[in-house]
């Protein structure tokens, strides 16, 4: 399974393996070595790439790589396998959040329609004197909110269904 | 160490004559693995794409990191039974990378009868979890089996080294310390449920992995209830309810991914510490094997010159090279590997038989794998040999091979006969892994004497009915005894009653070697420990 | 040199003007204050100023709009004159009068200029009474009921403009005279919600013409001198991206022409203060299209080639002083160019960009000047225009001027949020730039300088990203050796 890395709503995958003086890079239709990457310091660093030297500036904020070279500045998503993979074949039009215990509602935070982002609070819950945020799983738009503030659930109970944006 | 000068003449007729003829059978043996590989009735690989599965050498391929080796063992395991109709006995197996890690990739082929169990199948596997055991191989089990051949269940349920030794060893495995990890991707039914059960790991794919003992049709005659698959042993409920699997996969690339996330965290195992140098690639290049090995398996050939095209840099410190001279003994390099190397050329006597008992009991001391490399009629038979020993000195051989600590590698590359088989480390001598080439041949006896031994007893027994029988009867006699001997002793019977681990083309069998040899490193090499010699 | 009247300047922007203003009045020895909303409160020009006053609205635009609380916040920070940079506040003759009014002095125009000039219909009518070229055209507030008829009786192509504002915001092409209506109720809802004014005209739409305007500077004194022209020619739906001076594409006569046709339409509106008259240039031929009572976006170049610090003499002007030079002291020198950077893509149709500047490095040297507004950790949103800054350079020809912009282009690093940096790159190389052979629809003709190549080095950027990313490397590294030496061999 190779590595992929998004550009401009493009995948590239690609895979490093080692050789003598670095790393063999292999791309979809070709492959190059050696490349090296050496650091130095403050966003900066020296890339050979098939025997050429390339100063290189970069910027890594988590797994987006955001890089400078011979006066272009490119941005690179590292795409995690885990989770690419575990959304990407999720074919069904509705996710949901889930009851992880039985419980009441104490306060909706979002209402129909709303667009949210992957971990944005739904919901506070309360079950055995705790209070629990219930979290988006996905990027979508709210749907249905299935109870309302003061009503009671089961453990699995269905709180709050979300469509994925754009259907 | 010095480097065997080949006299091997590459213009002669006689070079060209082989060439021809070994890289036909070369090519043979690749048209007839990509068949067991790839050939499929259009109708299974539909189904498979109906059911949103991938096909296992996909699977296979995503799970390995890419630009890494895959050494595929027994291949062509039931290519002459079932009349050929469940190619690599519905399993695929093999030593491959995956996070990094040297594991044993075990899958059902649910192209081949669903996946189902014949009893080759069965026997594949639990060689391929032998092999986890002796080499301490982490084994990843990708699983799509629709249960057991039933029609066949005598073949495979309740012997020792039927299905449930699978079971048997997958536990052992898991109390050596030895991680497996299965992915449910089809149904697991039956005895099949138990191989993600007893995985340390398991991941199960949403929609088309599912593990129960009996299916929804077994449930419903056994107690009339009805009931759904994913209800009985889908994804969402073995996560969340009965703990049965570990990981749920939204898609077989996802538990693909998974699982090798899980591997990744597997501790890096102590390789076995022998005697390492950088590799050298051979000064003759392996294609000239081709040549060497001759057309006529009768042909005798000098061992060294497979050597030579085997060994880093052809280098090979003969040991006792003046003496014993039909087995040769001696040092060489492997990918860097020290290994210890013993070749027919020529029946055993007792001079060669003490030379190599001598020979691995230096090899076991100083820690050094032994590779066994056959073409062996067998020892020397007559009133003279016998009176000077020759059985007690074969004895000495099979003592020493039995009783060697170090790894042993077999490959079979001619002839491989009677007492020979055993002396030279045959499969009953619990080699690591052992190859045999396409020509070879194995049997108790070479397939003219037996031939001739069988045609006698067959005339003795009509003579004493109606006579003396004419050359023409006897012919018609002998014929097709010797074409049944000759089928079952061919190099494609062996593998496909997985005798081996796979036939090789001659010029793989370095890098397969390698492989192994690295892999039989996982396992610490006991002290030396021999039983009684006969003196 | 008589002292200046005040010691406060309020900068009632944001921005690279801000900043570019504050450099000024520091050079003058003035202090600044500056207004700003909270979504601007770490940004550059706060850092530089010596007053910053919060200000506050229903969205950040509102609040840079509020002339009340701006006077409140000049007032409390005792200014005694208001720069209004460009945008917002600064082309808006009741905001003038209202800071007059407060006894503070506004830069720029007299209110009643702004009203002339500033608005393109008045003065289009007034320039064209007093002999001036101007563009065929139809106006609504002459009769708003026979407006669309009128529009149609121009004919096809029409350019469809709100009367207020500038800087491209609200106007529409129109070549299908059946979707006339459209176009009109989508420029007066942008000219209603960028300018708060609705208010519409129509003109004939020359097919790929060049954009010509000359910088004009007058004092109270009724001195008026230009300090020479500039072309932006280069322009994306009606937005410059390149500004240079002298215009390639004039000759000499030309250029004196059309240089004293702005100073006399200047003359006739007795304006003061900075200004800058747009024409339309085709064909040998050019004609009024607006005048922009402000300091122009692009000003730097003609500082670069006339060597006068423009906001400067805004300021003495202001202060009611004469003009220390003449027409004949203002020489042009050299050729300047100035590459707007934007937070967009604009091989992804000119999407706006956000993103946080984790790394930002501009060129220098010799007649490189960066006019910016934007610091290191800032975050780039959508809230105001995407310019984050002018690259400005100055040579001896045009074609070193160019190439000293290309290098300073590929030079300048900006990480955390896509830029235009190599688009504009891209441009400064193209041929047809180089020699001169542009219009406002040159980059709509050749739409490969905005796609960029999208494959163009982009294996040394993946095995960048390949080789700093830790599991990439760590699935390389954790292959035994010899599996690696063996690659992907199978039997």
């Amino acid at each position: 399974m190779k590595h992929s890395f998004e550009v401009d709503g493009v995948d590239y995958q690609l895979w490093l393996s080692p050789c003598q003086q670095g790393y063999r890079l292999h791309l979809r239709d070709k492959v190059i070595a050696p490349v090296a990457f050496s650091y130095q310091g403050d966003g900066c660093g020296v890339l050979t790439i098939a025997g050429e030297s390339e100063p290189v500036k970069f910027a890594i904020d988590g797994d987006v790589i955001h890089v400078h070279i011979r006066g272009r500045t490119r941005i690179l998503h590292y795409r995690d396998p885990l989770r690419t993979l575990a959304c990407a074949d999720n074919e069904e039009d509705h996710l949901v959040a889930r009851a992880p215990m039985p419980g009441v509602v104490v306060k909706t935070s979002v209402s129909p329609g709303q667009l949210v982002s992957a971990g944005a609070a739904l919901m506070t819950i309360e079950s055995m004197k705790l209070e629990t945020v219930i979290r988006s799983p996905q990027d979508g738009v709210v749907d249905r909110i299935h109870f309302s503030e003061g009503e009671s659930f089961e453990r699995d109970a269905v709180l709050v269904m979300l469509s994925k944006e754009g259907r | 160490m010095q480097r065997i000068a080949s006299v091997a003449d590459v213009k002669s007729q006689e070079f060209r004559i082989n060439e021809v003829h070994n890289r036909r059978l070369a090519a043979e043996l690749k048209e007839r693995q990509r068949a067991a590989r790839f050939s499929r009735p259009e109708r299974d690989l539909e189904r498979l794409r109906r059911q949103n599965k991938l096909f296992v050498r996909n699977r296979i391929e995503a799970l390995l990191d890419p630009e890494t080796p895959f050494l595929e063992l027994s291949t062509l395991a039931a290519n002459k039974a079932y009349d050929g109709e469940v190619p690599g006995a519905a399993q695929v197996v093999g030593i491959g990378i995956v996070a990094g890690r040297e594991v044993i990739v075990h899958a059902d082929d649910a192209s081949v009868k669903g996946g189902a169990w014949y009893p080759l199948s069965v026997k594949k596997i639990v060689r391929a979890l032998d092999m986890a055991i002796e080499n301490r191989l982490p084994v990843v089990h990708l699983c799509d089996c629709a249960g057991g051949f039933l029609p066949l269940q005598a073949e495979f349920f309740a012997d020792r080294y039927h299905a449930g030794r699978i079971f048997r060893n997958q536990s052992i495995l898991s109390k050596m310390g030895v991680p497996q990890v299965a992915v449910a991707m089809g149904h697991c039914t039956a005895g099949g449920a138990y191989v993600p059960a007893l995985s340390d790991y398991n991941i199960i794919v949403q929609g088309t992995g599912a593990i129960f003992l009996g299916g929804p049709p077994v449930v419903k005659a056994a107690t009339g209830e009805n009931v759904s698959v994913e209800e009985l042993g889908g994804a969402q409920m073995h996560t969340s309810v009965s703990g049965t699997s570990d990981y749920f996969a939204s898609s077989e690339m996802h538990a693909i991914a998974i699982a090798r996330d899980i591997v990744a965290r597997f501790d890096r195992p102590t390789k076995a510490s022998i005697d390492r140098a950088p590799p050298e690639p051979p000064a003759y290049d392996a294609s000239e094997l081709y040549g060497i090995i001759p057309k006529d398996p009768r042909v005798q050939f000098d061992m060294r010159e497979i050597i030579a095209r085997l060994v880093d840099g052809s280098r090979f410190h003969e040991y006792q090279p003046r003496y014993g001279e039909s087995l040769v003994c001696g040092f060489a390099r492997l990918h860097g590997y020290q290994i210890g190397v013993l070749g027919n050329n020529g029946v055993l006597f007792s001079d060669s038989a003490l030379k190599g008992a001598h020979f691995i009991q230096l090899c076991d001391k100083n820690r050094t794998p032994l590779l066994f490399l056959q073409n062996i009629t067998g020892f020397m038979v007559g009133r003279e040999y016998e009176r000077r020993g020759i059985t007690k000195d074969g004895a000495k051989l099979i003592m020493a091979v039995s009783g060697a600590s170090v790894p042993k590698f077999t490959v079979v590359c001619s002839g491989s006969y009677g007492a020979g088989t055993f002396a030279m480390a045959g499969r009953a001598f619990d080699p690591r892994f052992m190859f045999t080439w396409p020509q070879s041949q194995i049997s108790a006896m070479g397939a003219e004497q037996a031939a001739g031994v069988l045609t006698h007893v067959k005339a003795r027994q009509l003579a004493h009915v109606g006579g003396r029988l004419s050359e023409q009867e006897l012919a018609a006699i002998r014929e097709p005894i010797l074409d049944e001997y000759r089928e079952r002793s061919s190099a494609y019977y062996a593998t496909s009653e997985i005798w081996d681990d796979g036939i090789l083309d001659p010029v793989d069998t370095r890098n397969a070697l390698a492989i192994v040899l690295s892999a039989s490193l996982n396992t610490p090499i006991e002290a030396p420990n021999y039983g009684v010699f006969r003196m | 040199m008589r002292e200046l009247p005040f010691e406060t300047i309020l900068i009632a922007n944001r921005g690279e003007i801000a900043v570019r203003i504050i450099k000024t009045l520091r050079k003058l020895g003035l202090r600044s204050a500056i207004v700003y909303h909270d979504a601007d409160a770490r940004t550059q020009a706060i850092d530089m100023a010596d007053t910053a006053i919060a200000i506050s609205g229903d969205t950040p635009i509102a609040a840079y709009l509020d002339s009340a609380q701006i006077i409140a916040a000049a007032r409390k920070a005792g200014a005694g004159a208001l720069h209004p940079g460009y945008g917002f506040l600064s082309e808006n003759a009741e905001f003038a009068r209202a800071v007059i009014k407060a006894g503070i002095a506004f830069i720029g125009p007299a209110p009643e200029s702004i009203e002339l000039m500033g608005d393109k219909i008045r003065s289009r009518n007034f320039v064209q009474r007093n002999g001036f070229p101007v563009a065929p055209s139809a106006i609504e507030e002459d009769d708003r009921a026979t407006f669309a008829f009128r529009a149609r009786a121009i004919g096809a192509p029409l350019l469809v403009k709100p009367s207020a504002g500038g800087g491209g915001k609200g106007m529409r092409i129109v070549r299908d005279l059946d979707t006339l209506e459209d176009a009109i109720a989508q420029a007066r809802s942008e000219g209603q919600r960028y300018f708060g004014d609705g208010r519409l005209y129509v003109e004939r739409y020359v097919e790929n013409p060049r954009h010509l305007e000359v910088q004009v500077l007058g004092d109270s004194f009724g001195n008026v001198v230009h300090l020479f022209e500039r072309e932006c020619s280069v322009q994306r739906r009606f937005q410059k991206i390149i500004e240079e001076t002298p215009a390639p594409a004039l000759s000499p006569g030309l250029r004196k022409r059309i240089c004293e046709t702005a100073t006399g339409i200047a003359r006739a509106a007795n304006y003061r203060n900075a200004g800058t008259v747009e024409f339309i240039f085709s064909g040998g031929e050019f004609y009024f299209l607006e005048m922009n009572t402000r300091l122009q976006v692009e000003h730097p170049v003609t500082e670069m080639i006339t060597g006068i610090d423009l906001v400067a003499q805004q300021i003495y002007v202001a202060a009611g002083r004469e003009l220390g030079f003449s027409q004949s002291d203002i020489v042009s020198k050299g050729h300047a160019i100035e590459a707007r950077l934007y937070a967009e893509a604009p091989e992804r149709g000119y999407l706006p960009t956000t993103g946080k500047v984790l790394i930002l490095q501009y060129p220098d040297g010799d007649g490189v000047r960066i006019d910016s507004g934007i610091l290191q950790g800032q975050q780039i949103t959508t809230v105001f225009d995407p310019m984050l800054a002018k690259i400005i350079v100055h040579s001896p020809t045009r074609i070193e001027a160019a190439m000293k912009a290309y290098r300073a282009m590929r030079d300048l690093v900006l990480l955390g949020c896509e830029t235009n940096a190599s688009f504009l790159a891209r441009i400064l190389a193209d041929e047809a730039f180089l020699s001169g052979q542009v219009h406002t629809g040159y980059l709509e003709e050749n739409p490969h300088i905005a796609a960029g190549n999208p494959a163009s080095d982009l294996s040394a950027f993946l095995a960048t990203a390949a080789l700093m990313t830790r599991p990439v490397r760590e699935s390389a590294d954790a292959v035994p050796a010899l599996h690696a030496a063996l690659g992907s061999w199978r039997n």
